[in-house]
């Protein structure tokens, strides 16, 4: 049986990405274009927003993907690209360079979701190893800067949503709070290297629970920060304290809701994606908690990346979708 | 840094999140096609609570998240073709980047309402004439929400304003 290669191309947001996956599972190759050596080859650091930088940076991504993937245009099955959610501006450099592409190579084209791509980072093989099999339904959390949603998988591209945030999204409250802290960007490393040292027990902040639904709210909770922090007169190293506090109760929340939900749910497994799924002490609750086995992706994976599209492109293509010539980007995609 | 208070402004003292809420769902019933609001204050004052609230009272079909992080979030209504966009600037390094969201389509553009968070970090970015919302933390839980005309058409958005709010 011959292997299916899928080149995935990711330019939602900030990150310029191409990456080759065999059968959905096996990266070939997996380049980043936020990365150090990146940006030092081209001079310069890219600028935050502007598209123009996926367009410098797309087409040399694209070639070093295919290069260290020993992968020529001939022994790719499709191409799978990124149409949402995200910037409008990035998304059209990803979606019209994988036309012109896909044209040009007679290949075929697969819409993907950047949500759902996130999850299927989960499916990626890695040097922490090979994820089974899942038994559908499957639980899963996406949290990351732009996202925070809670969804029920029946079965590959079936999804059903069962909440998210009313608000800010989990990262961004770390984001945000890690600036409240004066701590460095991006927030969520930052707040969980401090939160080691710190004592949690020490301030009380308070937890949204929205009772009776699966959704979330972390704005009550950044505000909870910025008001102790005015409050200047706390004595002895509060940062780390702090950080810990703000980590445990964003931690608890998510973590009893997703749990709770794959209870109510029936699912076999809890997947958790997107870059605060990095987070230990968020995999730590969950697992701590869970009924069922629960499983995330190496650091790498959690964030941004094209391997995670080529998976996903890969079950689409299994499932015979293909894009038309007439393909457009949807900025404010949802999954479900 | 005392309000001004005039013709020009109006200060509204919220005593809590919900409060903010509803002098958005006030705020977002009046505004129509080609205006600019503006909505300054520090973090976790309360920006996104007055635009959720503001995406409400326009008629926003869905609820209106933190753009923070994808920059620009685009929102419709049953009523019409309108569009509310809900922009943000936290993210932004440079303030030339605000002219790579495409906003120039928007900004008084009469199907579209535009807010903007943070719109102090690249104010060449938008057009003189706009409302401006300062939000401020006052004692306790509460919150000091200063809404001033800044161009003639948006005086009286601001009365229109007064009298939701206060009445008479």
């Amino acid at each position: 049986m011959s292997e299916v290669r899928i080149l995935g191309i990711e330019t939602s947001c900030d990150e310029t990405a191409a990456a080759v996956v065999a059968d959905g599972r096996r990266i070939l190759s997996n380049v980043v274009a936020s990365q150090a050596d990146l940006h030092a080859r081209y001079g310069g650091v890219f600028p935050e927003v502007a598209s123009r930088a996926h367009i410098e940076a797309a087409v040399p991504v694209i070639q070093e993907a295919l290069d260290r993937a020993r992968t020529t245009w001939e022994d790719l099955a499709a191409i799978a690209v990124t149409v949402g959610p995200g910037l409008v501006g990035s998304l059209l450099v990803g979606v019209n360079l994988a036309k012109g592409l896909a044209l040009g190579r007679g290949l075929p084209l697969i819409p993907v979701n950047h949500l759902e791509a996130h999850i299927y980072a989960n499916w990626l093989e890695s040097d922490e190893g090979s994820p089974p099999d899942f038994t559908f339904p499957v639980l899963t959390l996406i949290v990351s800067g732009g996202h925070t949603e809670l969804l029920l998988m029946r079965g590959h591209g079936e999804y059903r949503y069962l909440g998210g945030t009313l608000d800010d999204a989990a990262g961004e409250a770390f984001d945000k709070v890690g600036r409240l802290l004066g701590l460095p960007y991006p927030g969520g490393p930052s707040i969980e290297k401090a939160a080691a040292r710190g004592n949690p027990a020490r301030f009380r902040l308070p937890r949204a629970w929205l009772e009776g639904t699966y959704d979330f709210s972390f704005s009550g909770l950044k505000t909870a920060v910025a008001r102790l922090i005015q409050q200047r007169d706390i004595p002895g190293p509060w940062v780390p304290d702090l950080a810990a506090a703000f980590q445990e109760a964003v931690v608890d929340v998510l973590a009893t809701k997703t749990v709770a939900a794959a209870q109510e749910y029936g699912a076999t497994a809890i997947l958790l994606s997107g870059g605060v799924s990095a987070n230990q002490a968020l995999r730590a609750a969950v697992r701590r908690r869970a009924a069922v086995p629960v499983y995330f992706p190496p650091p790498a994976l959690c964030t941004d990346n094209a391997a995670m599209v080529a998976a996903c492109g890969y079950f689409r293509y299994c499932a015979g979708v293909r894009a038309g010539w007439d393909l457009d980007v949807e900025p404010d995609l949802r999954l479900a | 840094m005392s309000p001004i208070l005039g013709p020009d402004s109006l200060e509204v003292l919220s005593r809590s999140a919900e409060q903010t809420h509803r002098v958005g769902i006030r705020l977002g019933r009046l505004l129509q096609g080609g205006q600019v609001v503006c909505l300054e204050g520090p973090l976790g004052v309360g920006k996104t609570v007055l635009a959720r609230g503001i995406g409400t009272g326009w008629g926003a079909t869905l609820p209106v998240l933190s753009p923070s992080f994808v920059l620009i979030r685009e929102h419709r209504r049953a009523a019409d073709r309108q569009r509310l966009l809900h922009v943000d600037f936290y993210r932004l390094q440079d303030p030339r980047e605000a002219w790579s969201l495409g906003l120039e389509d928007w900004l008084e553009a009469p199907d579209a309402v535009v807010v903007v968070e943070w719109p102090e970090r690249a104010l060449e970015a938008l057009p003189p004439q706009r409302l401006w919302v300062r939000l401020e933390f006052a004692n306790g839980d509460r919150r000091r929400l200063v809404f001033t005309a800044q161009g003639a058409v948006y005086h009286s958005l601001l009365q229109a304003l007064r009298r939701a709010v206060f009445g008479g």
